[in-house]
C-alpha cells in the first residue's frame, strides 16, 4: 500500500498510528519486554526448573481452569440476566441493573473477605452447604464463586447492547414461519448474539486469569490444593526472588496471549458466519 | 384461502389503533390495504398473522377462527418492510427455514429452494450471504422464504418501501406475477396509491384505525364515499354546488341541468362534489368548451410533468365559486382549481399565467356526505372562539379539511364569513349556511333555536364547555325513521374520530318479550344498513332500563362519551325531549357533547344508492 493511497482513505493516519504505537509500547509492552528481560537473569535450566516445579504447575492448572469454568457459569447465567434485563420490564428492573456493575465498582479484596465470610464453614451459606458435604471456601470451587462474581458484569454489558438492538422482527419471522420458541432461540437469536457472549466470555477470563485480591482470601491457599498462580508471583516476590517471580509471570503471560488469540480466531470466523460485509 | 375480518379493534392507551374493521378476502384475491402511515394497516396485518393480539373481534381463516391460534400454526406467509433475513444464513437456508423447523429432509427442502430462488428470478445466489445482495434482491429472498411452506395466505407489510423507483417497479411486477402464478390470497399494504392501484384486485382505505372504504381501483377514485378517500387517491378539486330547482350551480354558473340531478336525494341543498383534474376541460371562451361552463378565472401557474400538463387556475372572484376545503390563516381561501391536460391538448392551447380561460365539467360526483362544513353558531364572537377551540372541532375539522364558517345563533351565515361580497352581484350563497354540521355551546336554548332554524333536517352538535376528545359514541335513535339520516350523520363524523362507535337501544325490564325481539333485531338491522350503505361497522348494545337512566349513568362515567341522537321529532317535540329525559345533559358542569341527528320527514323512496350520485354527461 502506497503512502498516498493511505494518505487519501485516512487522514492523519501517520500520526495516529504514531501515537498508537508510542502508547502502547510505553504502557504494555515496554513493561512486559521488562518482565521478560528480567526473567532472562535466571538462565534457561533454572527457568525451567522455576515454571515446572509441581506447586507452580498445579497453580497454574487451578488458575486458568477456574477461570474457564467461571467463564462458562457465566456465559449462561450471565446470559440469563442480560435477557431478563432487555426483555422484561418489571419493578426494581433499574436497581438490578445498576447492581450488575457491583463487583466492578467493589475493592476485590473486600469482595474476597465479604465471600469467605459467607461460605466459611460457619458463615451464612457455609452452615447449610457443610452438612450436604459440599465445602466452598478454601477449596477450589470457592475460587470458582470468586471468579464468577468478578466476571458477571463482563458478560452481562456485552450482551446488553447486542441484545437491546436484536431485532424482535427477527423472531416474529421465525414465528411466522413456523418455529417453535426454542427453534427460535436455537436457530435465530443464539447464533447472532454468540459472537457477543463469545466476546463478553474472553473478556471474563482474561480478568479472571489475574484475579488476585478477591480470591486470596477465599482460596485458603492450601498448597497444590487451592493456590493460585498471582499468589505464587507475590510469595516469590515477598522473598525477594524477583528473577524468579517474573519466571512465572512470562509463562503466564504466554499462555494468556495464546488463549486470548485462539478466542479471537473463534470471533473472526463467527463474524464472517454472520455474514458481516 | 378465505380471510375474514369481524370487527376487529386493537387498542393501546391512546385509543384504538384497528377500530371495528369488517372485511372480507375471498379466496385467490389480491387486497391492498392503503392508507397513511399510523392509520393502523399494519396493526391489521400483524393482527391476521398472529404476531399482535387483538381485543375485540374475530379474524377467521378459510371459515376457521384463529383469533386464538399462535402465529406459527397460522401458515400465513409474512414479508417484512426492512426483510428480516436471518443474516447468519445463506440465501438457501434463509428460504429453506420454515421447511427445516417442519421437519422436511435436506434433499427435499434443497429442491424447493432452488425452484423458489427460481421464481423470483434469484438462480445460483442460494450460497450468498443476506448482507451480499441488494436491497432489492433481499426482499426477494424474502418473499420466497415466505413461500416456502407454500402458504395459503400471502401478506406483505411495505414490502418495497425501503426500495429505489425503479427496483420497486420491478418488483412489484415480480409479486403480481408470483401471485398470479400460485393463486394464493394475498394482502399487501402500502401508503403509495399508485402500488396500490398497479396491483390490486380489491383496495382497502384505512384512515385512523378504521376501513373507511373498500372496493376496485377503479370504484375508489371515480367514486369514492368520503372526502378522505376522494381526496388520499389522487388528485381532486373538491367544490361545494349548490342545489336548486334547475339544477346543481357552481357559484353563480348552473353547470349541471336538473335532469342529471334526479337521482339526488332531496334533503339537501349543499353538496360536496368531487372534480378530479383530468375531468376539467379549459378553453379560452366558453363558446369553445365541448362542455358547459362551471367557472373562469385565469391561469395561476402551470407545471410540466412530463406526458401532463399540471395547471393551477384561480377562480375569478364573481364566479362565486366556493371550495369545500378549508384553510388556514384569515379570510377566504384563495379558489384554485387544478387542472390536468394531455401534452397533445397544451400543444394546440398553450396557456402561459395570466391567461385569461373558462373551465368546462366533463365529469363529477357527488360525495354522499351530509355534512359539508363546520357551521360555528352563537350569538358572539368569544362564544364561537370557544367552539373553534374545543378538541372535538379541532379533531374534526383537522382530520375533514373542512371549512368552518362563522354564524350567528340562528345558524345564518355572517358576511364576512361568506363567499366575497362582489359589488352589483348577490352573494350565490343563500343566507343558511349550507348543510355544514352546526355546532353550538351546550345550552339547551340554543339547540332548540337552531333545530328550529334548520326546519328541513341537520345535524347540531352542542358543546358544553370543557369537554374533552371522547374515545367512543354511543348511537340512540328515538325511531326507526330517523335510523338512516343518523346512520349518514354518524358515519360522517366517526370516519374523523379515532371513537369506537356503539350503536344501543334502550328496554325497559318491564318490556314484554316481541318488544324486545324486536330491540334486538333493530340492532341487526343498524348495523346491517351502516354497512350496506356506508362500509363502516358499529358494535351493538341493548341498556335494560329507561333512557333517563341511561343518560345520568353516561354522565357519571369518567370518560365522557360522544351521544349521537337521531330523532324525527318536531320542534316541539325536540322541546319535550330537551325539556325531558336530556335534561341532564345541559345542567351545570355536563360534560357530554351532544351530537342531534334531525331526520326530516320525507318519502322513503328518495335514498339513493351513492352510484347514482355520479353524473357522467356531455
Amino acid at each position: 500500500m502506497s503512502r498516498a493511497a493511505a494518505r487519501r482513505v485516512l487522514p492523519g493516519f501517520g500520526l495516529t498510528l504514531g501515537y498508537t504505537v508510542l502508547y502502547l509500547s510505553l504502557v504494555v509492552l515496554i513493561p512486559l519486554s521488562a518482565t521478560f528481560l528480567r526473567s532472562t537473569e535466571l538462565g534457561l535450566l533454572r527457568f525451567w526448573e522455576v515454571v515446572t516445579a509441581p506447586r507452580v504447575l498445579a497453580s497454574l492448572q487451578l488458575s486458568f481452569g477456574a477461570s474457564l469454568v467461571a467463564a462458562l457459569v457465566n456465559a449462561v447465567f450471565g446470559f440469563i440476566v442480560a435477557w431478563v434485563l432487555v426483555r422484561h420490564e418489571f419493578p426494581g428492573r433499574k436497581l438490578v441493573d445498576a447492581l450488575v456493575d457491583l463487583p466492578f465498582a467493589l475493592p476485590t479484596a473486600v469482595a474476597g473477605i465479604a465471600l469467605t465470610a459467607l461460605y466459611a464453614p460457619t458463615g451464612w451459606l457455609g452452615t447449610w452447604l457443610e452438612p450436604l458435604g459440599i465445602k466452598v471456601a478454601f477449596t477450589p470451587l470457592g475460587i470458582v464463586v470468586a471468579l464468577a462474581f468478578i466476571g458477571l458484569p463482563f458478560v452481562v454489558r456485552t450482551l446488553q447492547p447486542v441484545l437491546a438492538e436484536l431485532d424482535r422482527e427477527l423472531e416474529h419471522a421465525a414465528h411466522g414461519l413456523g418455529a417453535t420458541g426454542w427453534d427460535s432461540f436455537r436457530l435465530v437469536v443464539f447464533p447472532t448474539l454468540w459472537p457477543a457472549l463469545l466476546t463478553g466470555c474472553a473478556l471474563a477470563f482474561s480478568r479472571s486469569v489475574g484475579e488476585y485480591g478477591s480470591v486470596i482470601f477465599i482460596a485458603g491457599n492450601i498448597p497444590m490444593v487451592s493456590e493460585i498462580a498471582p499468589l505464587m508471583i507475590m510469595t516469590r516476590l515477598e522473598q525477594y526472588e524477583y528473577a524468579e517471580a517474573t519466571a512465572i509471570a512470562v509463562v503466564m503471560l504466554l499462555l494468556s496471549f495464546g488463549m486470548m488469540l485462539g478466542i479471537n480466531a473463534l470471533q473472526l470466523w463467527a463474524q464472517r458466519r454472520q455474514g458481516a460485509r | 384461502m378465505s380471510i375474514k375480518f369481524e370487527q376487529v379493534t386493537k387498542r393501546y392507551q391512546a385509543g384504538p389503533v384497528v377500530n371495528d374493521v369488517t372485511l372480507d378476502i375471498a379466496t385467490g384475491e389480491f387486497f391492498v390495504l392503503l392508507g397513511p402511515s399510523g392509520s393502523g394497516k399494519s396493526t391489521l396485518l400483524r393482527a391476521l398473522a398472529g404476531l399482535t393480539d387483538i381485543q375485540h373481534g374475530r379474524i377467521l381463516l378459510g371459515g376457521r377462527d384463529v383469533t386464538h391460534v399462535p402465529a406459527r400454526e397460522r401458515g400465513v406467509g409474512f414479508v417484512f418492510q426492512h426483510y428480516a433475513l436471518f443474516r447468519h444464513m445463506t440465501v438457501a437456508e434463509n428460504i429453506e427455514f420454515a421447511l427445516r423447523v417442519r421437519g422436511v429432509r435436506a434433499a427435499a427442502r434443497r429442491k424447493r429452494s432452488t425452484e423458489l430462488l427460481k421464481l423470483v428470478a434469484l438462480e445460483g445466489f442460494g450460497q450468498r450471504k443476506p448482507a451480499q445482495l441488494s436491497g432489492g434482491q433481499q426482499q426477494r429472498v424474502a418473499v420466497a422464504r415466505a413461500l416456502a411452506h407454500e402458504p395459503a395466505v400471502l401478506v406483505l407489510d411495505e414490502p418495497f418501501g425501503a426500495l429505489d423507483a425503479k427496483i420497486r417497479v420491478e418488483l412489484r411486477d415480480t409479486v403480481r406475477e408470483v401471485q398470479r402464478r400460485l393463486g394464493t390470497t394475498t394482502i399487501l399494504v402500502t401508503h403509495d396509491q399508485e402500488e396500490a392501484f398497479t396491483l390490486a384486485d380489491r383496495i382497502g382505505v384505512m384512515h385512523m384505525g378504521r376501513l373507511l372504504e373498500t372496493g376496485t381501483p377503479q370504484r375508489l377514485y371515480r367514486q369514492p364515499t368520503t372526502r378522505f378517500v376522494a381526496t388520499f387517491l389522487g388528485a381532486a378539486n373538491l367544490l361545494l354546488a349548490q342545489r336548486t330547482a334547475e339544477g346543481l350551480r357552481f357559484g353563480h354558473e348552473l353547470a349541471v341541468p336538473f335532469e342529471y340531478l334526479a337521482a339526488l336525494p332531496g334533503h339537501r341543498d349543499e353538496v360536496v362534489a368531487v372534480v378530479r383534474p383530468e375531468d376539467v376541460e379549459v378553453a379560452e371562451s366558453a363558446e369553445r368548451l365541448a362542455h358547459r361552463a362551471f367557472t373562469h378565472g385565469h391561469v395561476h401557474s402551470s407545471g410540466f410533468a412530463g406526458s401532463f400538463e399540471r395547471l393551477v387556475v384561480q377562480a375569478a372572484p364573481d364566479s362565486g365559486l366556493r371550495t369545500a376545503i378549508g384553510h388556514e390563516g384569515p379570510g377566504e381561501a384563495p379558489l384554485r382549481v387544478e387542472v390536468l391536460r394531455t401534452a397533445a391538448e397544451s400543444a394546440t392551447l398553450p396557456l402561459a399565467p395570466g391567461k385569461r380561460v373558462v373551465l368546462g365539467l366533463r365529469r363529477f360526483h357527488v360525495l354522499p356526505t351530509p355534512i359539508s362544513g363546520v357551521v360555528l353558531c352563537a350569538s358572539d364572537a368569544a362564544r364561537r372562539e370557544a367552539l373553534r377551540g374545543d378538541a372535538l372541532v379541532q379533531q374534526l375539522v383537522g382530520s375533514m379539511k373542512a371549512r368552518v364558517i362563522d354564524a350567528d345563533d340562528d345558524g345564518v351565515a355572517l358576511a364576512s364569513a361568506g363567499t366575497l361580497a362582489v359589488a352589483g352581484r348577490e352573494p350565490p350563497a343563500p343566507a343558511s349556511a349550507g348543510s355544514g354540521l352546526r355546532v353550538v355551546p351546550g345550552d339547551a336554548d340554543a339547540v332548540l333555536r337552531l333545530a328550529r332554524a334548520l326546519g328541513h333536517g341537520g345535524a347540531v352538535l352542542a358543546l358544553p364547555p370543557g369537554t374533552q376528545l371522547p374515545s367512543r359514541a354511543l348511537l340512540l335513535c328515538t325511531s326507526d325513521g330517523a335510523r338512516p339520516a343518523t346512520l349518514g350523520v354518524l358515519a360522517s363524523v366517526m370516519r374523523h374520530l379515532p371513537v369506537e362507535a356503539t350503536y344501543v337501544t334502550v328496554q325497559l325490564p318491564t318490556a314484554p318479550r316481541a318488544e324486545v325481539t324486536a330491540s334486538f333485531r333493530r340492532l341487526l338491522d343498524a348495523r346491517a344498513e351502516l354497512q350496506a350503505a356506508h362500509g363502516l361497522d358499529v358494535r351493538t348494545e341493548v341498556h335494560i332500563g329507561d333512557v333517563d337512566g341511561w343518560i345520568v349513568g353516561l354522565l357519571a362515567a369518567e370518560d365522557a362519551p360522544l351521544l349521537v341522537l337521531g330523532t324525527e321529532a318536531t320542534a316541539a317535540e325536540l322541546a319535550g325531549l330537551l325539556a325531558g329525559p336530556l335534561r341532564p345533559l345541559f345542567q351545570a358542569g355536563a360534560r357530554l357533547p351532544l351530537l342531534l341527528a334531525l331526520a326530516a320527514a320525507r318519502p322513503a323512496a328518495s335514498a339513493a344508492p351513492a352510484s347514482a350520485l355520479a353524473g357522467d354527461y356531455g
